[in-house]
């Protein structure tokens, strides 16, 4: 094992010990029948520990793991159902250390990298729309924002708000909000799984200093494609963390519930889904560990396997997870049990940030067609 | 005057051991070995396989992981890695009929042989070109193998063998054969079972082709009418067979599937060449694009399955990617059958008529319904995916009998 593998795989073990104590299945149950936003004490830990920061380059007062550190972070997450908007933060910290002004990052950056500003951004898609927040300029060079915001991930939780918002010259740009200061209502809209939420908020000319437009141009076309590409990968590792999981909760149910004088992992039809299982989730594990080292590589073919890991980690996920209901029988439909709380998670993470033939169009894209780099 | 190549001498430098290799494939691959080899009858097959490794022999290619002192230049496994990654790229011929010799045949002389059988057998595959074949499965042993039935029973200084083996692979051009056969039929299954090497010339052996749904006849049956094996060519103790036959079968470490892995990824580098060239309808079409994508996924969890074995046997060449094996058989051969499948869907009627069969192309050669009805070597050869499901389920995940 390499230094930086040795290093990685330690941080990996630090997290899951962490993670088995502060987001036990126990304090997950707990959390989902509170009517929390998101686990603040959870959070609290994670902002002690630094974890924010291991994505976020050295320069910006981050530990400059860059996409290695946060995927292992991502695959805990998921591990456990940690219900904290880690995703939505280390985004906009991402985006902010791309396209920010030095005065910028040096403003906003480390409130993100520390975890003290807890961030979301409006959900992407490799189908994009167009944004329905409009900006003008005043005279003055104040911006003001008019419309809707919506699908911001764990918004009501934030305390900063990236939105992509259309100029009066027809481009894109990204602006900075923070809704306690600027007097935004955000409003958070349940979601069935509950470790996460989704929340929106309506702009009445609102306005900002110039200084909230991030960068001094116009957002360019490659910074969503890299938002893009780590929201997959991100999904991606929480769907292998996931699965593991509830694969090996499942199997350890399996050998432990007798039926006709003897553990029912005993019964080939059942023991035959779970080595097809098993399969799947070491193949889509050594593909999407894969995936994860190209973008951190920058190789040329990393925005094709980010999608099809997206595709493949979630679809693989959502069948273990769906099928571990099934396999527990009984006790796996019920609301005590933890098996719905990985299915609905899944379920999410299949619909988050494009679905499965969204990506996997997006990857077709890139690999088929005639412009597609050899 | 054609250069002379040397890739052992270049061993200590990876990447110009690599070149090397492949400027030797490239001024050595038969030129047109996929016309030549359309349809080509079983003798031509034989003699085209033993040209191929005559050719790999004279450059320290023949036998890259055999101990220099036999003969072999004791290549690392990162060497072997590198030879199969030319080949499969440089879309080099196959060398199947070599492939018991190559590999179980030494695993097992080396552990359990005598000097004598090490001298006799593995000089006679390097300097002879001797081919040999296996003989473990029976009509009524097949994933159940320790019930087996092939009697032997000892008389004086021989062992008198009768009963049948099924599926031995080139049988029919096999010099000798690896047997497993009873010597104690009261003992517990697995315990009453020896290792032998078989003369395939001696009287009684009779070798009967079984044609396949491909058309092609690679297996065989062997039929044993009271032949004589002598004692000296027991491998190992008697009645210890069983677990000198399961080193046999761990015997290529992963690199048979890794030729294998290398060739599918080839071929779907160049389904992507083409896409990308412009000339091919089904890009077009939303449903055929995303299933091909889905299938290069699946290549890619493979050969990172793949390589993560490997990495972890040269870690740790004892114990290393030990439980790994199960999950890329059945990864592959479910992804080679996915894969087939696709090809054929896409074709539609154009890979219904019947083309000429290419030999030595390995699994995905270019005939679309040939690759798709070989594809059931790897799901029912070595373990059928069932009998491998339940391994992965008790051995892995420790599910209980």
């Amino acid at each position: 094992m390499t230094e930086d593998a040795a290093e990685l795989d330690a941080l990996r073990n630090s997290i899951r010990r962490v993670l088995t104590e502060h987001a036990s299945r126990e304090r997950v149950q707990r959390f989902v029948k509170s009517s929390d936003l998101y686990d603040k004490a959870l959070w609290d830990e994670a902002v002690n520990l630094g974890w924010l920061a291991l994505s976020v380059p050295e320069d910006n007062g981050g530990l400059g793991l860059g996409m290695n550190g946060a995927a292992l972070l991502y695959e805990e997450l998921g591990r456990s159902l940690a219900p904290v908007p880690v995703l939505g933060t280390l985004l906009v910290a991402e985006a902010v250390a791309a396209a920010g002004t030095a005065a910028q990052k040096a403003a906003w950056l480390p409130d993100l990298a520390s975890g003290a500003a807890p961030a979301s951004l409006e959900v992407i898609d490799p189908k994009r729309r167009a944004p329905s927040v409009r900006l003008r300029r005043r005279p003055d060079g104040a911006l003001v924002l008019s419309g809707y915001a919506r699908d911001l991930l764990d918004g009501a939780a934030a305390s900063v708000l990236l939105l992509t918002v259309q100029g009066e010259d027809g481009a894109l740009y990204l602006v900075l909000v923070r809704p306690r200061e600027d007097a935004v209502t955000v409003q958070a809209e349940a979601l069935v799984d509950r470790t996460r939420h989704l929340a929106h908020a309506h702009f009445d000319d609102l306005v900002l200093p110039a200084d909230r437009q991030l960068g001094e141009v116009p957002l360019r076309a490659g910074l969503s494609d890299e938002l893009l590409g780590h929201a997959a990968l991100a999904l991606a590792c929480d769907g292998l963390g996931l699965a593991d999981a509830v694969l090996t909760l499942t199997v350890e149910y399996l050998k432990t519930r007798v039926q006709f004088g003897k553990p029912i992992g005993s019964f080939q039809a059942l023991k035959h889904r779970c080595a097809n299982h098993k399969v799947a989730l070491e193949s889509v594990r050594a593909m999407t560990y894969e995936a994860v080292r190209h973008w951190a590589e920058g190789r040329g073919d990393a925005a094709a396997r980010s999608s099809l890991a997206k595709a493949h980690a979630c679809d693989m996920a959502t069948v273990i997870a769906t099928d571990a209901v099934q396999l527990h029988g009984g006790i796996g439909f019920t609301w005590e049990h933890s098996c719905h709380l990985f299915l609905k998670r899944a379920k999410l993470n299949e619909a988050l940030f494009g679905t499965r033939a969204a990506h996997e169009d997006r990857a077709a894209a890139l690999l088929l067609d005639p412009s597609a780099a050899a | 005057m054609t250069r002379r190549f040397d890739p052992i001498a270049k061993k200590n430098d990876l990447e110009a051991f690599r070149h090397e290799i492949r400027a030797w494939l490239q001024a050595t691959i038969p030129p047109n070995w996929h016309e030549t080899m359309a349809d080509a009858d079983e003798r031509r097959f034989v003699e085209f396989q033993r040209d191929w490794f005559v050719e790999m022999k004279k450059v320290g290619l023949g036998t890259p992981h055999w101990p220099k002192d036999w003969g072999g230049p004791d290549l690392s496994l990162r060497h072997q890695v590198i030879i199969f990654e030319e080949i499969a790229q440089m879309d080099a011929p196959t060398a199947d009929l070599y492939t018991i010799t190559l590999y179980h045949l030494p695993a097992t002389l080396f552990g359990y042989g005598t000097p004598a059988q090490r001298e006799r057998y593995l000089k006679g595959a390097l300097e002879r070109n001797e081919v040999w074949c296996q003989g473990f499965s029976e009509p009524n042993a097949g994933s159940d193998l320790a019930s087996l039935r092939t009697r032997a029973e000892r008389k004086g200084d021989s062992y008198v063998v009768n009963g049948q083996k099924i599926w031995s692979s080139f049988g029919a051009h096999a010099d000798y054969c690896l047997l497993l056969a009873r010597t104690d039929p009261n003992a517990p299954k697995h315990a009453g079972i020896s290792y032998f090497i078989l003369d395939m010339k001696s009287p009684g052996v009779t070798v009967r082709p079984i044609q396949q749904a491909t058309g092609r006849a690679e297996f065989t049956e062997i039929y044993l009418d009271n032949v004589v094996i002598p004692v000296e060519n027991r491998i190992g103790n008697e009645n210890e067979g069983w677990s000198i036959a399961q080193s046999t079968l761990s015997a290529e470490r992963g690199l048979i599937i890794f030729e294998h892995s290398e060739r599918l990824a080839r071929m779907l580098e160049r389904d992507l060449d083409a896409a990308r060239k412009g000339g091919a309808a089904w890009c077009q079409d939303d449903e055929f694009r995303r299933a091909y994508v889905r299938i290069v996924a699946d290549m890619y969890g493979l050969r990172a399955l793949i390589r993560k074995m490997l990495s972890e046997i040269e870690a740790n060449p004892e114990m290393g990617g030990a439980l790994m094996p199960p999950l890329i058989k059945l990864h592959y051969s479910e992804l080679l059958r996915r894969y087939t499948e696709l090809r054929l869907r896409i074709g539609g009627l154009s890979t219904q008529r019947r083309e000429p069969v290419p030999m030595a192309g390995g699994y995905v050669s270019t005939n679309l319904m040939y690759d798709f009805l070989w594809s059931y070597a790897w799901t029912i050869a070595a373990g059928t995916n069932e009998i491998i499901r339940t391994i992965v389920a008790e051995r892995i995940l420790g599910l209980p009998r």
